[in-house]
């Protein structure tokens, strides 16, 4: 019964959505999965930027291709931006080659250059190109469903179609030079010596980062698709560590930030654009903040986890010098966090309002009390220090030491058994 | 020359203001963006200029009144902010500098995008009119607004000629300014404010896409010509400002051009001339000095006299 209500509701809810909006979902998703694909080895190989420049600067070769008589949306249109994106890459090359500006600044002046351009088109060509400067920055999803094609008795947006058409370009590209790509994104020097032919590789990642560009270009705009193509890799890359699970989960994270993203425009009456990039940013900070291992969290875990053992061993440190000067540690309240902790875990046991180890403990505490006054005998026969300064690096290493390094410490003391202090080092125990 | 002054003798007084104003904030740009430029940090400002939209739009729904002064400040608070969060993910995760620059970029030009069209849907007064800070359009602006961008404009400049030598020590080598006991984290700092100050007073002339050129092609090409950092400021600031200039005139004469274009071309026209023609580092300089050495190199050969440079060692 419950199911059913779900499923009714969920079915209206989809009524109330609508085909136009479905329409506009879809070529949202095959636009996101498009430069995911592409903009996962662009981003691993640090050609990010080139990216953005590309972006910007198929918008002049969009122009002139439509002006030339192209169809919007069809191979015409792909031709021309794909050869503004060429032009764009040698002219950045050419930049920090011949006029040897620094690279951050060749990419700079080349995508202003060629967008400007694209601009001044647009707005001087006025009729005769059917996209206004507005699009050009943040697209037209939204108006993507009104341009159909009739195929097969079937309304199918314009817009869809050629991202599909270049959705399973790329995708095809990318499965036929998938290890080409891994080598050289990896190791650009050793692939070309191996006989990968780097150039064709990286020539051909650009093309389609091209392509995908000019497929998100009509959805979203110049600007966005930089978001599209470089934030869900970026985010992909800090959760796994496989190139192409970081393809796969980048398409995930893209097709999750489109869906989101629309919906949400939808809901607070704003450009899907905008909030696609938007839901985008919030994956992307919680890849940072959940990564495994270099994440916030994860960092901030290991980093208690770690202060925790510390507190710990101290304390069960502390036990074992006290049953060692003679009289047993007495507290007249059990209380502490470490000391509940340690007699949970079995280290320590209630003896008489007092608090005693076990021999389990007794053994964890010597293997630490010896690690430091290994340290400390080491550092007094081979680092000029004064005794009362051997205390504090003995503190901070007794924690780290194990088994064999306290076994080669011993060796190269020979049979000292007394510690810089005075006090008798433990054995260790087998 | 005599043409445009001839153009500026017809145009009205609003825009004879303006033009000087915006003039005056292209030679700024120029000489910050050259500090930007030589510091690397060519990109970042366009990553702040992306941001400025945020800035903006927030101002404007908070204050609700179109007063240029106060959205730029919104500008700049949110231009701040990106380069906080930009910094931040460089220092705090391993995720590379370039695709860092590209996220915060995309990501807060995207939240600037959301929050312009969700005012417009809900037909908050102004809001229309802030898409003209997307690509520029000087047209619209006011004789106060423009004398707002000068003055801030000149105390920029007035900033860098102040400091000029912690500047130059702070962009040519911070390790060594830390090192002698400069503030260098300071200075570094102050030197990114002013390019994000710069970006913002740029909005109107070149719009949030494209006002990085401002602080990026200026120095470009004053780097052709020059290899000292005096005569590069000089030409930044001239080129910043005669590209500012062209590009107020013409969209004065034809309103419906956005003003961002025609700067960012004018600029680039002047770099590629630069490129080729300047003295010593141009193209077509480079080639015949090529081809002088050579010849003379061989001519050297062939009397037996075999030193690569042309100078004759004495023993």
């Amino acid at each position: 019964m419950i199911a059913l209500t779900a499923d009714t509701t969920f079915m209206s809810w989809l009524d109330s959505i609508g085909p136009l909006h479905g329409w506009a979902i879809a070529t949202a998703v095959v636009v996101s999965a498009c430069c995911a694909i592409v903009g996962t080895p662009l981003v691993v190989r640090r050609m990010s930027l080139l990216g953005d420049a590309i972006s910007h600067a198929v918008l002049p070769g969009l122009v002139v291709a439509v002006l030339l008589g192209a169809q919007p949306g069809g191979i015409g249109v792909l031709v021309g931006a794909t050869a503004a994106a060429m032009v764009t890459v040698w002219f950045t090359r050419f930049l920090y080659r011949q006029a040897g500006l620094w690279e951050d600044a060749s990419v700079g002046v080349s995508f202003t250059t060629l967008f400007a351009a694209g601009v001044l088109l647009v707005t001087i060509s006025g009729s005769r190109v059917d996209l206004d400067p507005g699009c050009v920055l943040y697209g037209i999803l939204e108006l993507v469903p009104f341009d159909t094609v009739d195929l097969y008795g079937w309304d199918i947006p314009r817009a869809f179609l050629s991202a599909s058409f270049v959705l399973l370009l790329v995708s095809c590209g990318m499965w036929c030079t998938w290890r080409w790509q891994l080598f050289t994104a990896f190791d650009c020097d050793a692939a070309k010596a191996a006989g990968v032919p780097t150039v064709a590789v990286t020539v051909g990642l650009l093309v389609g980062v091209s392509l995908a560009t000019v497929a998100g270009f009509v959805a979203v705009g110049a600007i966005l698709v930089v978001a599209m193509l470089v934030v869900p890799a970026a985010a992909a890359e800090r959760l796994v560590h496989r190139l192409h699970h970081a393809v796969w989960l980048a398409v995930m994270i893209a097709v999750v930030g489109a869906i989101g993203g629309y919906l949400l425009a939808w809901r607070f009456g704003t450009s899907a654009a905008g909030m696609m990039a938007v839901v985008l940013g919030v994956e992307y900070v919680i890849a940072i903040l959940v990564a495994p291992d270099d994440g916030v969290v994860a960092r901030l875990v290991s980093k208690l986890v770690y202060l925790w053992r510390v507190q710990c061993e101290d304390r069960l440190a502390s036990f074992w010098r006290a049953e060692e000067s003679g009289y047993a540690r007495h507290e007249s309240t059990v209380g502490g966090l470490v000391d509940r902790w340690l007699r949970v875990n079995g280290q320590v046991q209630k003896q008489e309002n007092a608090l005693v180890l076990t021999p389990q403990g007794r053994v964890n505490a010597e293997v630490i009390v010896r690690s430091h006054r290994l340290w400390e005998t080491w550092l007094g026969r081979h680092v000029d220090l004064p005794v009362d300064h051997l205390h504090p690096p003995a503190e901070w290493i007794e924690h780290h030491l194990g088994e064999q390094v306290r076994k080669r410490i011993e060796n190269e003391l020979g049979n000292e058994d007394v510690d810089p202090h005075g006090s008798v080092i433990p054995r260790e125990k087998r | 020359m005599i043409h445009l002054a001839f153009v500026m003798a017809f145009l009205p007084y609003n825009t004879l203001v303006v033009a000087s104003g915006v003039a005056a904030v292209g030679c700024a740009a120029g000489v910050i963006g050259t500090f930007g430029v030589l510091r690397k940090r060519a990109l970042v400002g366009d990553a702040a200029a992306h941001a400025t939209l945020v800035g903006v739009a927030l101002a404007l729904l908070v204050t609700g009144q179109r007063n240029l002064a106060v959205l730029l400040v919104g500008g700049l608070v949110s231009a701040m902010v990106a380069i906080v969060l930009l910094v931040l993910i460089r220092k705090f995760t391993r995720t590379r500098d370039d695709a860092a620059t590209a996220i915060v970029l995309s990501v807060s030009f995207g939240l600037g995008i959301t929050l312009i069209s969700g005012m417009v849907s809900r037909g908050i007064p102004g809001s229309g009119g802030l898409e003209r800070f997307l690509l520029g359009h000087t047209a619209s602006l006011t004789a106060n607004d423009a004398l707002l961008l000068g003055t801030v404009s000149v105390v920029g400049v007035l900033c860098i000629v102040v400091g000029l030598k912690e500047a130059t020590m702070v962009a040519f080598d911070p390790d060594f300014a830390a090192a002698s006991g400069w503030p260098a984290a300071t200075l570094d700092l102050v030197l990114i404010a002013l390019i994000a100050v710069m970006v913002v007073v740029g909005l109107p002339a070149a719009g949030a896409v494209l006002v990085t050129a401002l602080v990026v092609i200026p120095p470009a090409v004053a780097r052709q010509w020059t290899e000292r950092l005096i005569p590069m400021l000089v030409i930044a600031g001239l080129v910043g400002f005669l590209s500012a200039l062209s590009g107020v005139v013409i969209s004065s004469l034809a309103v419906q051009v956005p003003t961002g274009p025609v700067v960012v071309l004018v600029a680039t026209a002047f770099l590629v001339l630069s490129i080729f023609g300047a003295p010593c580092r141009g193209i077509l300089w480079r080639t015949r000095a090529v081809s002088s050495l050579s010849s003379e190199f061989l001519t050297k050969t062939e009397v037996g006299v075999a030193t690569p440079t042309g100078t004759e060692r004495r023993p």
